[in-house]
């Protein structure tokens, strides 16, 4: 089977690694150390190709930072007092939350709905799941340019297509305000967004053993019972982590907003990354930008932390 | 056993210390390698060949392979040195350019349009060190003036560029527009006649993107006797003049005279909305006009002064890109190479042939002998980019003042006051 | 499920079937719509997709679009690149992610907790945030402008759901077989090897495809680190047709066109494994 192949060098790097046991007496000093030899090349690699580019955010966010990008020295927060200052700042973060918020929620939902669909037996559905998965199989820059494309007013595949249809009979202006533009942003969000989901919900489905459901249905149940008693409870690990990930991953997502507006206008469709991006890529502000990135660690950081304390409190007795 | 688990565990935690150490150390740490091979990309560079590297701005389709073509000839004419220019196209330009200086790793040649805010660090060397006399010599003194800061000059314009109305004939006539615009009330009357003739035509092209809105505030600023500076050289950003000014392009856009969306349609959807005969008129660069020609079915345009307010004086807008050379513990071997490399680029049919190709106006004098010789309409437009009105990128806060009017621009579509907004601005910029 | 509902209404049954696939159709002509637009345009003149009167279909088919960007871009090239530094980073995601995902799951050990924690943490942080830090790595570990440095930078980045996801799979999965399988002489890995991996494999298969595909995507490192022309993957080399002055979309979308191509043949040759692993997980978990 092809899923073998790249684990199968994970076992002689591992077997190197791994001793033989001789005698007893190490069998318990080896015992207490394996869990850490297993999990030390991951340590590794998000040590030095994560960890390190962290600390230099939380050092430029600490220090004057010229255009350039030298550092000056530690100046006292600086940084975080004229971005939290910026009028424009409270705007940018209800953008983010709204984004994603919206985001998130409509994606999961449709997601989910989409893997239950997908999981039945029909003809077709191979070709079906291979479509499913263009949206993710494309480029976001990309993706977000053809959006910009087909909505916009003049030469947009929209426009001409509608009209083409005798739906409208003017080209019709999609993206007349800030908050339009916007609503466009999210559903390309979601658009992306909803193949990740519905495959991540798809996988859990798929381990479900059949049997729990030929035991309901010889009790009578029905479907929405089945669907709220076995298979929600059962997907339901790998839906949370997925939605946990999908929110730190929207919550810093770039290119769909960068490409459509560039957070125009007047930092109406910004968002935390592309206005942190503005700030150090254009403004030339890489403290200030870093004082934003670092605010925007602690809010998800905040709201995974309770999520997770809550999740994993119930989800050790539920797994 | 024991042994060979704690070394391992060992060099599992030095491993990952070491990954932390080296960021929290990170100035020398990084310095250390970048500082003994400032160009780690070509590590072909070795022995007695001296290594310099060049980011150049991707200005069109062809610039890559011109590029190429230049280092393929460069490196084959000059034995001793490696020449690797990288070509990076505007979008990221930026990005890439300030991630490699912050990690002290900044090409030896720079080609972009920005300058004051390397110098600022003191990255730059002063460009004369590193400009034979004879190449220096080419330039136009206005040119050279723009990139003076404090008496000294950091860098050499590659090419330029210069901004002026375009109009599409076949729209003005068959609108009743029997003359062309000069005057702001003119503009209004004419896009009125326009509007009323085809509600499908867009009268007049804005743009006040974060591409390029500085751009906007210039063309009405300037055609208002207003400027960025005052005339003792401090920033002036809410004068009369310029509040006037914005008011008036805000309210052609509120009036319905323009394209829908100048807040996100930037000069290129202006462009090709302008090929394609859905937009009348427009202020834009020299290439629009080979743009417009290139087309199959090409329209019927003409080019104009930007019109200006009553009693005011036209001006056209330049934009300049530059070449500036950084500090990168320089051994007189590199200046001389790279001294060889300014001669080589500006050896007149060579640059001549760069600016042909790129289709901008040259920044030499000979440059735009040539070139006027060779076409009639470039030599008017030498004319007017000689006339041309500069932005202040030598100002150290240019950076700041140009988001600032941009964002002033589109809080004024949004329903902001013009005044209030540029006396914000004001305020922080000056205070 | 329906097709598990075994009660004699047909009729019902049909309503259902037409719906299931109603919706289904309606699915795919949605997530299709851009790539139609996307085609059309890539088979348009520059004059066709502006001109007043706008098209749906192209009145001529210019497939030539197609060939051109092969000529004018090293397109093969970016594409060898985009599947090595894809493939290079599931591998080593996986090599690295499976025995974490097997310790959090099979052992108990100090720290577990703040393991898992830590590695979500890891994630926080946008790439564009760090990108400065990133390149600042790579000039000391010499990987500036080598595939090796983006496809350790997408490996690592992708951590956070290989181990979470693969560590639920695991938790998933009773570990009864593999004490048998030890109790007949299998030592861990072996016993990981033989009994676990194979039950598990739909969890593994989903998230092949999802490292995958955020290596295949990635746009803002490989930007930054990468510096010679052919050394780009495709998502920064395709940039080459959104020029200063023009941006030539049908060349960009001829070229997008391409760059989906691999990601839908992987999936579809994978999505296979995706359901005999639904199979074996059925009678072995």
């Amino acid at each position: 089977m092809s899923t073998k192949t790249p684990a199968a060098p994970a076992r002689q790097q591992s077997q190197q690694r791994e001793p033989r046991l001789p005698n007893p007496g190490n069998k318990k000093l080896f015992r207490t150390v394996e869990p850490y030899i297993w999990i030390a090349p991951s340590i590794i690699l998000m040590a030095i190709f994560i960890v390190t580019p962290i600390v230099k955010v939380f050092q430029l966010s600490m220090n004057k930072v010229t255009r350039a990008g030298k550092l000056k020295g530690f100046n006292n927060f600086e940084n975080f007092t004229t971005v939290i200052k910026d009028p424009s700042f409270a705007l940018v973060l209800k953008n983010t939350i709204l984004w994603t918020i919206a985001v998130v929620v409509l994606s999961t939902l449709l997601g989910f709905i989409l893997a239950l669909i997908l999981n039945n037996e029909f003809k077709g559905r191979k070709v079906a799941r291979a479509i499913v998965v263009f949206p993710w199989a494309t480029t976001l820059v990309i993706q977000a340019s053809a959006w910009k494309f087909i909505v916009n007013t003049d030469y947009g595949t929209l426009n001409t297509l509608l009209m083409k249809m005798g739906i409208i009979s003017a080209p019709m202006n999609w993206t007349s305000t800030p908050a339009a533009w916007f609503t466009w942003e999210i559903a390309c969000g979601i658009f992306v967004t909803i193949p990740f989901v519905c495959f991540c919900v798809l996988s859990g489905l798929q381990s479900i053993d059949n049997s729990y459901y030929e035991a309901a249905t010889v009790d009578g149940a029905g479907y929405f019972q089945k669907l709220f008693k076995i298979t929600l409870p059962l997907v339901k690990s790998s839906l949370t982590v997925s939605t946990v990930l999908n929110i730190i991953y929207v919550f810093n997502s770039f290119p769909i907003i960068w490409t459509m507006t560039k957070g125009d206008p007047a930092n109406h469709t910004d968002t935390l990354v592309t206005y942190l991006y503005k700030l150090a890529f254009y403004n030339g502000k890489q403290g200030e930008a870093s004082a934003v990135s670092v605010i925007g660690f602690i809010i998800l950081l905040i709201c995974a932390s309770i999520y997770m304390i809550y999740t994993l409190r119930k989800g050790d007795e539920d797994l | 056993m024991k042994k060979i688990l704690a070394a391992l565990l060992a060099t599992a935690m030095t491993l990952s210390l070491a990954a932390c150490g080296g960021g929290g150390t990170s100035t020398p740490a990084a310095s250390t390698p970048a500082g003994s091979n400032p160009s780690a990309s070509t590590p072909a560079a070795s022995g007695d060949k001296v290594a310099i590297s060049v980011i150049a701005a991707e200005y069109g389709k062809q610039t890559k392979d011109w590029w190429s073509n230049f280092q393929t000839e460069f490196n084959g004419s000059h034995d001793n040195i490696d020449l690797n220019v990288e070509v990076v196209s505007w979008n990221d330009i930026y990005t890439v350019v300030n991630t490699r200086i912050s990690n002290n790793a900044a090409p030896d040649i720079l080609n972009i349009d920005v300058f004051a805010d390397y110098q600022a660090d003191d990255l730059l060397r002063p460009i004369q060190e590193c400009v034979s006399d004879e190449t220096y010599a080419k330039f136009y003194d206005a040119f050279l003036e723009q990139s003076n800061i404090d008496g000294t000059i950091w860098a050499i314009p590659d090419l330029a560029s210069a901004r002026a109305m375009y109009y599409n004939k076949d729209i003005l006539d068959a609108a009743g527009v029997d003359t062309v615009p000069t005057t702001w009330a003119e503009l209004k009357a004419a896009c009125e006649k326009i509007k009323a003739y085809d509600a499908n035509i867009y009268p007049w092209g804005v743009d006040m993107t974060t591409d390029e809105g500085q751009a906007c505030f210039a063309y009405y600023s300037w055609t208002n006797g207003g400027d960025f500076l005052g005339a003792d050289g401090s920033w002036a950003l809410n004068s009369a003049e310029n509040v006037e000014a914005v008011e008036y392009i805000v309210g052609l856009v509120k009036d319905g005279l323009t394209n829908s969306d100048p807040a996100t349609q930037t000069r290129y959807d202006l462009q090709e909305l302008f090929a394609a005969g859905k937009l009348a008129m427009m202020i834009g660069p020299n290439q629009i006009s080979s743009y417009v020609a290139s087309s199959d079915n090409p329209i019927n345009f003409g080019i104009a002064s930007i019109p200006a307010n009553e009693g005011k004086s036209t001006s056209s807008v330049g934009v300049m890109d530059r070449f500036m050379v950084f500090e990168n513990d320089d051994t007189d071997d590199k200046i001389d190479a790279i001294k060889e490399f300014f001669n080589f680029f500006y050896e007149d049919t060579r640059y001549s042939d760069w600016v042909i190709m790129e289709d901008f106006l040259p920044a030499t004098k000979t440059g735009g002998e040539i070139m006027a010789a060779a076409n009639p309409d470039a030599a008017s437009w030498i004319e007017i980019v000689g006339s041309a009105k500069f932005y202040p990128t030598a100002q150290a806060k240019w950076a700041d003042v140009k988001q600032g009017v941009i964002d002033v621009e589109q809080q004024a579509l949004l329903g902001g006051n013009v005044k209030e907004l540029l006396d914000a601005l004001q305020a922080k910029i000056a205070g | 499920m329906t097709q598990t509902v075994k009660k004699p209404v047909s009729m019902k049954k049909t309503i259902l079937r037409l719906l299931l696939y109603f919706v289904v159709l309606d699915v795919c002509v949605i997530t299709l719509y851009p790539y139609f637009a996307m085609l059309c345009t890539a088979l348009k003149s520059r004059e066709e997709i502006f001109s007043a009167v706008g098209t749906v279909l192209p009145v001529t088919a210019l497939w030539s679009n197609f060939i051109d960007i092969w000529s004018r871009a090293p397109m093969a090239k970016y594409m060898l690149n985009s599947i090595m530094i894809a493939g290079g980073s599931t591998i080593i995601a996986m090599l690295c992610g499976i025995p974490a995902a097997y310790a959090l799951s099979r052992m108990k050990f100090k720290g577990q907790t703040a393991f898992l924690g830590f590695v979500i943490v890891s994630q926080m942080f946008a790439p564009v945030v760090l990108l400065i830090g990133i390149y600042q790595v790579m000039q000391v570990l010499h990987l500036t402008d080598s595939i090796w440095g983006l496809i350790f930078i997408n490996a690592a980045f992708n951590q956070a759901f290989t181990i979470w996801l693969l560590r639920g799979t695991f938790m998933g999965i009773s570990a009864d077989m593999e004490q048998a399988a030890t109790i007949d002489g299998c030592n861990r890995i072996q016993s990981m090897m033989k009994v676990l991996l194979p039950v598990a494999a739909p969890g593994i298969v989903t998230t092949l495809i999802f490292i995958f595909i955020n290596a295949w995507n990635e746009y803002t490192v490989a930007l930054c680190l990468i510096q010679t022309d052919t050394l780009k993957p495709l998502t920064v080399g395709i940039n080459t047709f959104n020029g200063y002055n023009i941006i030539e979309w049908q060349y960009l979308f001829a070229a997008s066109i391409f760059a989906i191509i691999p990601v839908v043949i992987l999936f579809m040759c994978i999505e296979k494994n995706l359901v005999s692993g639904l199979a074996s997980g059925g009678v072995k978990g």
